[in-house]
């Protein structure tokens, strides 16, 4: 595994993620996606949870691979898939079709932006967003991106997973965070570097850099322990929600949001939430 | 892929476009049907969260007239109405063409299946 690479996020942030993140899984979207097959257990759990009927967003979908879930009752909700990489929704739109056998099977997939509300506000029953905003390079934006999963769900029974990957990394991910000697700490949380892709020659084999093998650099940023929490509270909070279970004796016209989990999870972090009105 | 149950969800977002927004218009479309597998539990239950206006209207403009211009009770909703429902939500997919926005005429393009709703940094609310 390659040293990661401690950075200073430059002024703009939005062209800088252009180049650190959407240009490089356009690049490499066939070979990522062969790594990325197997879904977590938690997400799988969450997904298994939804009531028949319920439709949803997958926001950052990747290649799609939360797109068929649940396994055990397939099509009894619907994930629609959102991505900034066209490369990657290429992919996504067949998620979960066999190869070989001849059965495809056809997704919802839309080339979209986490920091944007491209639906009717509150028409979703859930929205997932599972290693997407550490790709976001400032607060703002991963506030903001928190927002939209907030706007695009239902404010009656809406509900939202997000997973992130965590400064403690745990031994089987091999990643080690480089301090920021940089950055004043007491105003940045959480660590911003670069991430090598390694794209070899060889299809589906990740190797050691060498002559014929290109690296890519993903930008991430690394968040530390209460810093997803912070940054919900502070999105549920602009966009005029209670942060808590709803109130026993309703008093009316009041809107809120739950922490259902806040939780860590081999090298993520994740946070579930609830919404509700009364 | 755009099928009309995506269809149902998508608002134009660009700047200051807040009000009839919705439902963007099919323009230009080539149509590919394709088959699927019904799941009737799914549709009962996600029927009552149908923009069914919208739905309908859209339908239409995509050669589609099977489904009446009222939403029907759900309890009066058989088997033969959930297959056309199917058929109009998950088995019609635009494949090529664009949408446009009712309010600013923003375009906003579909290849391959797949519709492009990015914006440019100055047209995000
Ligand atoms: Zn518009």
């Amino acid at each position: 595994m390659p040293a990661l690479i401690p950075i200073e996020v430059p002024a703009d942030a939005s062209s800088y993620e252009a180049s650190t993140v959407h240009e490089v899984y356009d690049a490499i979207a066939p070979h990522f996606s062969q790594t990325r097959y197997k879904p977590w257990p938690v997400i799988s759990q969450f997904l298994s949870s939804l009531s028949a009927g319920s439709i949803g967003l997958d926001s950052g979908t990747g290649n799609g691979k939360y797109l068929p879930l649940p396994v055990e009752r397939p099509g009894s909700v619907w994930t629609i898939g959102m991505d900034r990489s066209g490369e990657l929704l290429k992919l996504a739109r067949y998620a979960g079709s066999t190869s070989g056998s001849g059965s495809v099977v056809r997704r919802e997939v839309v080339l979209g932006d986490a920091l944007d509300v491209c639906w009717r506000e509150g028409a979703f029953d859930y929205a997932i967003s599972i290693a997407t905003i550490h790709h976001l390079s400032t607060p703002e934006r991963r506030r903001r991106a928190i927002k939209a999963l907030l706007r695009s769900v239902s404010p009656s029974h809406g509900r939202v997973l997000i997973y992130v990957w965590a400064v403690d990394q745990d031994e089987l991910s091999k990643r080690t965070i480089p301090e920021t000697s940089t950055s004043d700490s007491s105003i940045s949380k959480g660590r911003d570097a670069l991430v090598p892709w390694v794209l070899s020659e060889q299809p589906g084999k990740k190797s050691e850099p060498s002559g014929s093998a290109k690296v890519y650099q993903r930008y991430y940023h690394f968040f530390e322990s209460g810093e997803l929490k912070e940054l919900t509270c502070e999105a549920a909070t602009e966009l005029g929600l209670q942060i808590g279970p709803p109130p026993q004796d309703g008093e009316g016209n009041t809107r809120g949001v739950e922490i259902v989990q806040d939780s860590w999870e081999r090298s993520n972090f994740y946070i579930e939430l609830k919404l509700w009105e009364v | 892929m755009v099928r009309l149950i995506t269809h149902n969800l998508l608002a134009c977002h660009a700047k200051g476009c807040t009000t009839n927004n919705f439902p963007l218009v099919f323009k230009d479309v080539q149509l590919e049907i394709r088959e699927s597998e019904m799941n009737p539990e799914f549709l009962r239950n996600f029927y009552p969260k149908l923009e069914w206006d919208a739905l309908v209207k859209t339908a239409e403009q995509l050669g589609d007239t099977s489904l009446p211009k009222t939403q029907p009770p759900i309890e009066s909703v058989d088997e033969e109405f959930l297959k056309a429902l199917h058929h109009v939500l998950l088995e019609i997919h635009v494949e090529e063409g664009a949408m446009t926005c009712p309010n600013c005429e923003h375009r906003y393009g579909i290849v391959s299946g797949i519709p492009n709703m990015l914006l440019a940094e100055h047209e995000v609310a």
